[in-house]
């Protein structure tokens, strides 16, 4: 293939990407008819909920069709299953998450599950968007059959977990007494208001990247870091050149500017990275986490505003009739189909392909580390549920703690902490 | 003082009994008064951690058989693991002085980190001692519940107390005008779901998926045999691991074995992938390998070993060369290149002599050109000088020089000094008359890279392949079939439905509405949830 065709073939399927995201927000929007529409007048409640839940899951398969194309060709273009860089995981993640939902939807057909999965599913797909697109070459360890078995299987098994977590969030939405005043009652509203800021968070983080990767921002600097040469053994200064995409609040530490758009009036970097963080792309990072943060908080706070109570109170009356214990019993079921899929994927295959590739099965890399502590984390909530009547509330919030640290696993060990699987280069 | 265990209907249970064996009705006087769902765990049987005036090697029993200590020795574990991960592991980092390195990258956090050892945590005895202590745990609850378990799920009666039916937490009571012939139907319906019912008078028992209790336990063994697995590292002969470089064309020693690897050709690929304009991407890097087996003169410093080929392979990542549980890995390479031989051609006058090849790790003494004898007497790999006589400066070839002795057919003796990469020769003895031999370099021979590979043995690996998979094969036993009871008993017209479920209760509930509707009871699913209260 010419590198013309190459580039044809994802033209077309970055725009099959789009249009499952697309169809994606569109069968959110159809759950939503689903379930609020219950109540609208000269219907019957029942009736309309399965006729529009139907709905939604042909439109959600329609979308994980069209995002299937995109795997598809983008794999045909590139040679290999693209799983191997964080935008081509973290979509493949988002596909695996419809996939778990439309397969826990075939066991309890609940269209208020959609209504959670579907806009996660959403966010992961946007998140993924963010990160570079570029086609690459396998690098020698990533060329296996392994790659293909481990990463699919992993990720399987960890959308399963987060469609728990969707549940998971609905029950405590359906069961937090929002009105409860007692030391008890606002821990738990304090919890779900978290959680929900999170949330807002992370689609603020995409819709920042986003806007001004439209706007075309763009700003330079040169960075002088001090290294220790491995070969002389003696300090050296070293000169990185560090891009921004974002206009910089903070600068990276001890580091000249090259070129800035102005921002608002902003013609320098308001402040300096401190000097721990030192490193090349700390300070990037930084300046993309405060942005990430201030902009979270003035979404959460606009709607605090608007809606003169706490997210979780607003969105709480949603879930007024909706059967709490059918939504413990799908939180906890789809964990218990997420498990074993999980230890088989991220750990068995893991440990498989890493003796091969590697020579040793394991060796406690940071990837290999959290996956494993995912695997602890539900193993006691498993232990915790069967053996010790975990059910409801407690099993709910440990559904929520246990996404989160699927997300570090999967994004925040890449991010935060290098190692052997930090191929994404972000 | 002892307490009174023989139950009501006559049945003498062991101490720690908390149902009767026999008709379920709770031991416990004050338990027989409540009015809460049973607890129905391990069927109410006597374990070997309820055992009365405990000494010291029941209270350690007692102490790893609790399922809550099991969940803090797995939240501990995950904890210190997480600390595991703050910062690069000493085996990663790279520098051979981790107390300085972690000082100076991470300034006094890194310095507590490793003083606490915590750059080594996987590798501290405590977090060792955590997945002891976690092996005990796996061990003890499940001999503690599996034995008594098994005894109780073996010797069931299908008549039950009445106590221990309304307080099942699914329940259904109502009346039935023909026992006998509703006690049919209700057979019939059981059996075309796979229950295996068991009749005693108007009582019945209907029973399915036993072996779903068995899961639990099933997944505790195979992790059992995972860690024991992972133990057997310290059988000698076990587990091997080494490093070894090799130049290209270099054959070397695996220590503590009889085998040698040569390294024939080290080869490294590069791309330009689409899109990346101008961007080198590492495509593939391999070792095309030889693994000999030396059978004669093997640690002899003295003698060259006799060496016998075995394989041939082309190691690259995700290809090791994999012989008799010996597995060899590219792990790395350097681009360093250096000489390994020159080839001289000898002239006189114009005329070719001949050629002499010389091996710049290992030189011969002797090389025959046609009626001439060169003896090498004189080898300096990286030439200097030392108060004006020729030194050499290290071992590596960087810049050699010989002196040849050159031995004529007619007895003439000469001598030749030659620095052929200074292209300087000079005849150090030797009359004048005989014609000037002339050194001159045909071809040189270089390795480019030094390739890293890893050596291994890990005989323990097919049985930790085998503990993973047995512990999949349990998790999935025990949470996609369920162990589903029903229990019906009849006194007069009173029929009283109970059954129970190690968990999905919203299946058992669904599933007991449709048997019941089969015997023409009409009832809501919902309906049958008897959460927390008894129905009277």
């Amino acid at each position: 293939m010419s590198v013309e065709q190459i580039e044809s073939l994802i033209d077309l399927s970055s725009t099959f990407l789009m249009v499952a995201f697309l169809v994606y927000n569109l069968s959110f929007i159809v759950f939503g008819i689903a379930v609020l529409g219950k109540r609208w007048s000269n219907r019957d409640p029942q009736s309309h909920e399965r006729r529009w839940g139907t709905i939604g899951l042909i439109i959600a398969i329609v979308g994980f069709l069209s995002q299937a194309a995109f795997a598809g060709l983008r794999w045909a273009a590139n040679g290999h299953i693209p799983v191997s860089n964080l935008y081509e995981f973290l979509t493949f993640f988002g596909m695996m998450v419809v996939l778990a939902f439309i397969i826990i939807y075939a066991i309890y057909r609940k269209p208020l599950t959609g209504l959670f999965a579907m806009p996660l599913a959403v966010v992961i797909v946007a998140y993924g968007a963010v990160f570079p697109n570029a086609v690459k070459p396998l690098i020698p360890q990533l060329q296996s059959i392994w790659l293909y078995i481990h990463v699919t299987l992993a990720a399987l098994g960890e959308a399963f977990l987060a469609v728990g977590f969707a549940a998971g969030l609905m029950y405590l939405l359906r069961t937090v007494d929002f009105r409860d005043k007692s030391v008890s009652g606002r821990r738990k509203i304090r919890g779900v208001e978290v959680t929900l800021f999170s949330l807002i968070t992370l689609i603020s983080f995409i819709a920042i990247i986003f806007i001004f990767r439209g706007a075309g921002y763009h700003a330079e600097f040169t960075q002088t870091v001090i290294e220790i040469d491995q070969t002389t053994k003696q300090e050296v200064e070293v000169e990185h050149t560090v891009e921004y995409t974002l206009p910089p609040i903070f600068k990276p530490h001890n580091s000249v500017t090259v070129e800035m758009q102005s921002f608002l009036g902003m013609e320098e970097p308001l402040l300096e990275a401190p000097s721990w963080l030192n490193g090349v792309n700390a300070g990037r990072k930084l300046n993309t986490i405060v942005w990430s943060l201030a902009l979270g908080l003035v979404l959460y706070g606009l709607l605090r505003l608007i809606l003169r109570r706490p997210l979780g109170a607003a969105v709480s009356p949603i879930m007024d009739g909706i059967d709490e214990q059918d939504l413990d019993e799908i939180s906890y079921r789809a964990i218990a189909i997420g498990y074993p899929i999980f230890t088989l994927g991220a750990l068995i295959f893991a440990s498989i392909w890493a003796h091969q590739a590697w020579g040793r099965f394991w060796a406690f890399d940071p990837k290999e580390t959290w996956a494993l502590i995912t695997w602890f984390f539900y193993t006691a909530y498993l232990h915790l549920r069967l053996s010790r009547g975990w059910q409801g509330e407690k099993s709910a919030w440990m559904s929520v703690i246990g996404f989160l640290i699927i997300m570090f696993t999967l994004i925040g060990v890449n991010l935060v902490i290098a190692g052997l699987h930090s191929y994404a280069g972000v | 003082m002892l307490k009174n265990t023989k139950c009501e209907c006559g049945h003498q249970n062991p101490v720690g009994t908390v149902l009767c064996e026999a008709c379920g009705l709770p031991v416990h006087p004050e338990d027989v008064q409540s009015d809460k769902p049973l607890e129905m765990r391990y069927e109410g049987a006597a374990r070997r951690s309820q055992k009365s005036n405990p000494n010291i090697l029941d209270r350690v029993w007692n102490f790893f058989s609790s399922v809550k200590v099991a969940v803090y020795l797995i939240i501990i574990t995950l904890i210190c693991s997480i600390i595991g991960t703050l910062l690069p592991q000493v085996n990663v980092i790279p520098s051979n002085d981790p107390a300085s390195y972690y000082a100076t990258e991470y300034g006094w956090i890194g310095e507590l980190y490793y003083a606490l050892g915590l750059a080594d945590t996987f590798g501290t005895w405590w977090y060792k001692g955590l997945v002891l202590m976690i092996a005990a745990s796996l061990i003890i609850c499940s001999l503690d519940r599996i034995i008594p378990l098994y005894r109780a799920l073996s010797k069931q009666q299908a008549v039950k107390h009445e106590t221990f039916l309304r307080r099942q937490k699914v329940l259904y009571t109502g009346d039935v005008a023909n026992a006998e012939a509703w006690l049919g139907e209700m057979e019939a319906a059981a059996k075309g779901r796979r229950y295996r019912v068991t009749r005693e008078g108007n009582a019945l028992l209907a029973e399915k998926n036993r072996f779903s209790r068995w899961g639990p336990y099933i997944n505790h063994i195979g992790l059992i045999i995972l860690l024991a697995a992972l133990l057997t590292r310290g059988i000698p002969g076990w587990y091997m691991e080494q490093g070894i470089a090799l130049k290209e064309g270099q054959t070397g020693p695996i220590n503590g074995t009889s085998y040698y690897l040569e390294n024939i050709q080290f080869t490294e690929v590069k791309e330009v992938g689409p899109h990346i304009s101008g961007q080198e991407l590492q495509f593939a890097f391999e070792t095309e390998a030889v693994l000999y087996r030396c059978i004669d003169n093997c640690h002899n410093p003295l003698s060259e070993p006799i060496l016998e080929e075995v394989k041939q392979h082309t190691i690259k990542p995700n290809e090791p060369l994999v012989h008799e549980g010996y597995s060899i890995y590219q792990i790395d390479y350097s681009f360093e290149p250096q000489l390994t031989a020159i080839t001289f051609d000898i002239g006189a006058e114009g005329r070719s002599l001949g050629e002499i090849k010389i091996e710049l790790a290992d030189p011969a003494f002797f090389y025959p050109v046609g009626d001439l004898t060169f003896e090498l007497s004189g080898y300096y790999p990286d030439l200097t000088n030392v108060n004006g006589e020729p030194a050499t400066k290290s071992r590596q070839p960087n810049n050699p020089a010989f002196i040849f002795d050159v031995q004529r057919a007619d007895g003439v003796e000469e001598s030749y000094f030659v620095v052929p990469l200074e292209q300087f020769q000079t005849r150090l003895k030797g009359s004048g008359d005989a014609e000037v031999l002339q050194f001159e370099i045909a071809d040189m021979d270089a390795s480019r890279y030094s390739s890293y590979m890893l050596v291994r043995v890990e005989r323990a690996l097919p049985y930790i392949l085998a503990g993973a998979l047995i512990f999949l094969f349990g998790v999935v036993l025990g949470l996609y079939w369920q162990h589903r009871r029903i229990w019906v008993r009849i006194d007069g017209d009173q029929l009283i439905v109970a059954a129970h479920t190690n968990k999905n209760w919203y299946g058992i509930r669904e599933e007991l509405a449709k048997l019941l509707r089969k015997t023409g009871i009409e009832t809501d699913a919902k309906s049958l949830d008897n959460n927390g209260v008894t129905k009277k």
